[in-house]
């Protein structure tokens, strides 16, 4: 009998093992797997508009961050961080000539590039296995004022899109007073909290991060 | 079809029918319940992506099916698979998910791999000696194997049939997969018997989770594949909008250049590979101005000098993209000349990799007649024919072409030719 409690244990552990492998690793391995893929899609953006747009890495990261602070389920936030490779796609069909002009854009071309997010969820949703992300990246520029009822996941990346674009081009604190003023109207007011609350976060641990060093260096 | 067919109904009539051992009818319809359901979650097996609504499938029910045979003998496993799999396959028929045709093929390729399992576990396995024991553990392993290994088989020869993939590529990655795929099972399989024996047919319940679980496992896996598939055929899509190809260009270089590659004697998932490079060899000219690529007229040197740059650009596209790595270098080298004189590098002969080789010659001879942009065609000169198109590779071979790619490429054209001709007398 001993013999056959043995046989139970292991069935019993070989099937929980099965059961992680298959719920856990799996999916989270698939989605970085769709990642790296959609990566491609960034880097493509990145380099036909010279590094003005879709630098995705960085935002992928911090928007999953601001969304685990909002309490988004991981499901929902997987899409997002597709959503961030993707969501400038669009740009592939927005003429060569005005995604790269130097000078500042007429209207009429600020209405052109205000195409590619909507450009970018047709592209999305044209590929297989992902239509659920294409909502998120047609919204990816939300109004809060105008679509409240917008996915919270398009309101983080409307926001974090803007400030991670001002801070590159002035500073961090610039580009979070942007973000304080516009709360309620043009961002969603949780999605700047968490935002804010996640830089101040990371700005400290550097600074933690560049005492230790100072401090082992001295 | 008919020859599996015959030998199918063989094995069943060989079998003989368990329906008359009158107290495991109930039984038998409880179980056929549940496996019908466990079919009908079942992983659909298309080799190629294109085809979504055909191919073999991946059957999970075996777990079950094994146990079933050590518990009430082989012959009633054999009728249960049989079963499932045409009741199963006959409720997808009308949701367009299969075809009648697949759904014998399907029926007919369990029943044999049902049939040497049967042989195979009561070779081994002796009632008397109780489920609980590694005797029965054995059996089952070897049950499982030999139902993946004649599946697979069997899988191979009509997948080689139907979808003109090499039956040795089919066989090597079912064998390949095939002892994760036993270590997956045993534990569902193991359980399963036990339940049978310990509670009957209702026992199966509480092997619901973890079937399920395995279930999920295999669709993952599954997926993953797809996903390389989807990447690929999206990029390749952008690349057609970005770049007014005539019809079908970027598909008929790929079909090409897989041919020529398996000709070459490539490994068939370097076939596959060159393939998906071929159809994104072009992708970095989507990064480019459009005006310079859609210009009718001549392009002036510095135009040509941006033009140039695309095929390091795609490479550079793809840098991060880590399972697509072996298809860079070919996408950065097609237009590479075995004398020296191409772009990027000025790499000579050997040095250029087989892959961006055989899609040199397949880019340039498809733009010959007439599939390329038509500025990069030559200006005022119409579309080659076939047999003009082959003779300027054969001019441009060991220069601008690799000879030997040329060579069998020209058999390749010949060969399809041969057989057009023949498709349109009959």
């Amino acid at each position: 009998m001993q013999g056959a409690w043995w046989a139970f244990g292991i069935t019993v552990a070989s099937i929980a093992a099965l059961a992680y492998y298959a719920f856990v690793v799996l999916p989270a391995r698939i989605h970085r797997w769709r990642c790296e893929g959609l990566r491609a899609f960034a880097r493509l953006i990145e380099l036909r508009t010279q590094g003005r747009y879709a630098n995705a890495e960085s935002m992928a990261e911090l928007a999953s961050a601001v969304a685990q602070r909002l309490g988004v389920p991981l499901h929902e936030r997987r899409r997002m961080e597709l959503a961030v490779y993707l969501r400038d796609i669009g740009m592939v069909a927005i003429p060569y000539p005005v995604l790269n002009k130097q000078t500042p854009f007429t209207p009429a071309e600020r209405e052109l590039i205000a195409r590619h997010a909507e450009i970018s969820a047709s592209i999305t949703e044209q590929i297989p296995g992902l239509w659920q992300v294409a909502p998120i990246v047609r919204l990816h520029h939300v109004v809060y004022s105008e679509q409240s009822d917008a996915p919270l996941s398009a309101h983080i990346l409307s926001a974090l899109d803007d400030w991670l674009r001002i801070a590159e081009s002035a500073d961090a604190d610039t580009a979070s007073s942007v973000l304080k003023q516009g709360a309620g109207a043009r961002y969603h007011p949780m999605v700047v909290q968490a935002i804010l609350g996640e830089i101040h976060q990371r700005t400290l641990g550097n600074l933690q991060a560049l005492t230790r060093s100072a401090a082992l260096w001295l | 079809m008919v020859i599996s067919g015959v030998a199918a109904t063989g094995a069943l009539a060989l079998a003989g029918a368990p329906l008359i051992r009158e107290h495991l009818l109930g039984a038998l319809v409880m179980v056929a319940l549940l496996a019908i359901a466990a079919e009908l979650l079942l992983i659909r097996y298309p080799l190629r992506p294109e085809y979504n609504d055909r191919g073999v499938w991946l059957s999970v029910s075996t777990p079950i099916v094994i146990a079933v045979m050590l518990v009430y003998g082989a012959q009633f496993g054999v009728w249960l698979d049989a079963l499932t799999t045409l009741v199963a396959g006959a409720v997808m028929v009308p949701s367009r998910a299969t075809h009648p045709r697949w759904v014998a093929i399907n029926t007919f390729q369990s029943v044999l791999s049902a049939s040497g399992a049967g042989i195979a576990t009561t070779a081994v396995f002796n009632p008397e000696s109780g489920v609980w024991s590694l005797q029965s553990l054995g059996a089952l392993m070897l049950g499982l194997a030999t139902y993946m290994l004649i599946n697979a088989v069997l899988m191979s020869i009509t997948v080689a049939l139907a979808e003109g993939v090499r039956a040795r590529w089919v066989l090597a990655q079912t064998v390949l997969s095939l002892p994760r795929d036993v270590a997956l099972m045993t534990p569902i399989s193991f359980l399963a018997m036990a339940a049978l024996q310990a509670y009957g047919a209702v026992g199966l319940l509480g092997v619901l989770a973890p079937y399920l679980a395995l279930r999920q496992a295999f669709v993952l896996a599954r997926r993953q594949q797809e996903l390389y598939h989807q990447t690929i055929r999206s990029l390749g899509f952008l690349v057609q909008r970005a770049h007014p190809y005539t019809g079908g260009h970027l598909q008929r270089v790929s079909l090409w250049a897989r041919r020529v590659a398996e000709k070459l004697g490539l490994p068939p998932d370097r076939c596959e590979l060159v393939y998906e490079a071929a159809l994104l060899h072009d992708l970095g000219k989507t990064v480019l101005d459009e005006r310079i690529l859609n210009k009718p007229a001549r392009l002036a040197p510095e135009e040509w000098a941006e033009i140039r740059k695309h095929p390091q650009l795609g490479a550079e596209i793809l840098r991060d993209t880590p399972f697509l790595a072996p298809i860079i270098p070919w996408i950065a080298m097609h237009h590479e000349r075995p004398d020296g004189a191409g772009y990027p590098f000025g790499l000579k002969g050997e040095q250029i990799p087989v892959e961006a080789r055989v899609i040199a010659v397949v880019d340039a001879f498809d733009a010959m007649i007439g599939g390329e942009a038509p500025n990069q065609r030559r200006p005022h000169k119409r579309p080659l024919t076939l047999d003009e198109a082959i003779a300027e590779l054969e001019r441009g071979a060991g220069t601008q072409f690799d000879a030997q790619v040329v060579q069998v490429f020209t058999k390749v054209v010949q060969d399809w030719r041969r057989k057009r001709e023949a498709g349109a007398n009959t």
